[in-house]
C-alpha cells in the first residue's frame, strides 16, 4: 500500500515535484524558468530545493553556459517513485473518504 | 502522516493544476515567438506579392524566408535553454531533417505540378508548411493542430473565393492571425 510522503506534501515542494514529473524523464529544467512556472520567490524555491535535493529526489545540476551560470533541476528516478507513491496515497484517502 | 480526504483532494488538485500549467508551459511558452516572427513574415511577404512586381516579391520572399530561418534559429537555441534534455542532439536532428525533407518534397510538387501563377504556388507552399506543422503538433503539442487546420482553411478561402485579393487575405488574416495567435499565447500563459 502506498504511503504518503511529508517532505513532498508541503504545498510548494508538492507543487515542484508536480512540474518536475511532467518533464520527460531525460529533461531538465531552468531554475528561472521553474521560478516563472511555480510563481515563488527566488529564496523560496531555493530553500524547497534543498530540501528535495537532500531526500534525493531532485537531481540539482549548475552550469555555465556563454560564461553565465545557469542552474537546471530534474527529478530523479526515486523522486519520481516516491511522487507517484503519495499520488496513489491521495487518491486512497479520497475514495474512501 | 495523517490528511483528511478534503485535504488529500486539495492537495491532488494542487498537482492536477501544476501538470496542467507545466504541459501548457512547455507547448507554448516558445510557440508564441515563432508566430509572431513568421506571422509578420508573411505580413510583409504577402504584401510584398500583392503590391510590388513579382521579380520584387520574389527577392522579398527569400530574404524575409532567410531572416526568419535565422530568428528561428536563434529562438530554438534558447527555447532549449529552459528545459534541456539529456538527448536533444537525436530528436532536434530529427525534426530538422524532416523540415528540410518536406520542403524538397514541396519543391518536387511545385515542379511537377507546374503552377500557372505565383497564387498557386504560394497555396501549395502554404499547404506543406501547414501539414508540417500538425506533424509537429502531433509530435510536440497537440493543441496546436486546431490553429494549423484554421490557418488552411483560411488559406484555402482565400484561394477559391477571393482570389483577386488572396496575397492580402493571407498578409491579414495569415500573418495577422498568427501575430494575433501569438500575442494571446503570450498574454494567456
Amino acid at each position: 500500500m502506498s504511503t504518503l510522503n511529508e517532505t513532498i506534501h508541503q504545498t510548494v515542494r508538492l507543487r515542484i515535484m508536480a512540474a518536475l514529473v511532467t518533464l520527460k524523464a531525460d529533461e531538465e529544467v531552468d531554475f528561472t524558468y521553474l521560478r516563472k512556472l511555480l510563481d515563488v520567490s527566488d529564496g523560496n524555491l531555493g530553500a524547497h530545493l534543498r530540501k528535495l535535493e537532500e531526500a534525493g529526489y531532485i537531481v540539482i545540476q549548475k552550469v555555465f553556459e556563454e560564461r553565465k551560470p545557469h542552474t537546471y533541476i530534474a527529478a530523479s528516478p526515486a523522486g519520481r517513485k516516491v511522487f507517484q507513491e503519495h499520488v496513489e496515497a491521495l487518491e486512497a484517502i479520497l475514495k474512501g473518504k | 502522516m495523517n490528511i483528511s480526504p478534503t485535504e488529500a483532494e486539495e492537495a491532488l488538485e494542487a498537482i492536477q493544476v501544476v501538470m496542467q500549467k507545466t504541459r501548457h508551459y512547455l507547448a507554448n511558452s516558445g510557440a508564441y515567438a515563432f508566430l509572431i516572427v513568421w506571422g509578420t513574415i508573411w505580413l510583409l511577404g504577402f504584401s510584398g506579392s500583392q503590391f510590388l512586381s513579382p521579380q520584387i516579391a520574389g527577392y522579398n520572399w527569400i530574404a524575409l524566408d532567410i531572416l526568419g530561418g535565422a530568428i528561428s534559429v536563434v529562438l530554438g537555441v534558447r527555447m532549449k535553454k529552459k528545459v534541456r534534455s539529456s538527448n536533444p542532439i537525436a530528436s532536434g536532428t530529427r525534426i530538422g531533417w524532416f523540415w528540410l525533407l518536406l520542403f524538397l518534397y514541396c519543391g518536387a510538387a511545385i515542379w511537377v505540378s507546374r503552377p500557372v501563377d505565383g497564387r498557386q504556388s504560394a497555396m501549395l507552399i502554404i499547404l506543406f508548411v501547414m501539414l508540417g506543422w500538425m506533424a509537429m503538433g502531433l509530435l510536440l503539442s497537440v493543441a496546436s493542430i486546431k490553429w494549423a487546420l484554421v490557418l488552411t482553411a483560411l488559406a484555402l478561402l482565400g484561394y477559391f473565393f477571393l482570389p483577386g485579393f488572396f496575397y492580402v487575405w493571407m498578409a491579414v488574416l495569415g500573418g495577422g492571425g498568427m501575430i494575433a495567435l501569438g500575442l494571446y499565447i503570450r498574454s494567456n500563459w
